[in-house]
């Protein structure tokens, strides 16, 4: 008899890298948005900025991605700038 | 109105004239009128989709409280050192901001700069018009006040740089 293997469900989505995605409002002043990036991801400030002119041009950039926690986490700190942020699931 | 770092971890803002005191007054006042549906949409923006309903009720019940906290206590720190602000002779007010409180001076005129645009629901090409205002409509002097707070902003985040470099 051939065996069932389950995989519990939270385990699986727990594996599954997550993006945080800063979006485009046309308040948050650009060197606002570098600095915050700098700050939360402790990006060099070339990485930030590029970052921000991808948000700026295209209206969103992934700034990050990995597990699910962690992305909660960055999501709350960039909330706390009052930066538009959310998360979503890598494809 | 010049900001500048000041000696002893310090940002000065000197040479205040009446008007611009009178609009950094009015930061804190602006912040604590939040009851516009639209304006708390935009600063408690959702942080995934809806169909994530269990994270999107944790996020209501735990994290909008803590992000909520951390702007009023933002707006309050800010309104302490304004009720600091010296002024009166000719060479215009002048006002020490710990350089520790440039955060919340950052997040409070962020706030201030948020409430106002979304009240007054400008466009993106309106916020990054450099134009002379036409009118002096109600919306035209907002968009100056608007941009005026994103001066004092950009001047605080050139300080605080220039000072996470000494260190």
């Amino acid at each position: 008899m051939a065996e069932t293997i389950v995989q519990p469900i939270i385990e699986t989505e727990l594996e599954i890298p997550w993006n945080v995605v800063v979006h485009n409002d046309p308040v948050n002043l650009m060197s606002y948005v570098t600095m915050v990036l700098q700050r939360v991801f402790d990006y060099s400030k070339q990485k930030a900025q590029e970052h921000m002119l991808e948000v700026h041009h295209e209206g969103r950039s992934i700034v990050w991605t990995g597990p699910r926690e962690k992305a909660e986490f960055y999501v709350q700190q960039l909330h706390s700038y009052l930066l538009l942020a959310t998360l979503e699931k890598a494809n | 109105m010049l900001i500048h770092r000041s000696k002893k971890d310090l940002i000065e803002f000197a040479e205040v004239e009446p008007i611009e005191a009178e609009l950094l007054r009015q930061v804190s006042t602006l912040c604590n009128l939040t009851e516009d549906p639209k304006v708390e949409e935009r600063l408690f923006s959702p942080p995934t989709d809806s169909s994530e309903v269990q994270f999107l009720d944790d996020w209501e019940e735990y994290i909008k409280p803590e992000l909520r906290h951390l702007f009023v206590s933002a707006r309050k720190l800010v309104e302490d050192d304004l009720a600091k602000l010296q002024g009166g002779n000719e060479k215009g007010g002048r006002l020490f901001v710990p350089l520790a409180h440039g955060d919340a001076w950052l997040n409070t005129l962020n706030q201030a700069r948020l409430i106002l645009a979304t009240r007054y629901d400008f466009s993106e090409v309106e916020l990054s018009s450099s134009d002379l205002p036409k009118s002096f409509s109600r919306r035209e002097l907002v968009l100056l006040q608007i941009n005026f707070y994103a001066a004092i902003q950009e001047r605080i985040i050139d300080v605080l740089e220039v000072s996470s470099g000494e260190n």
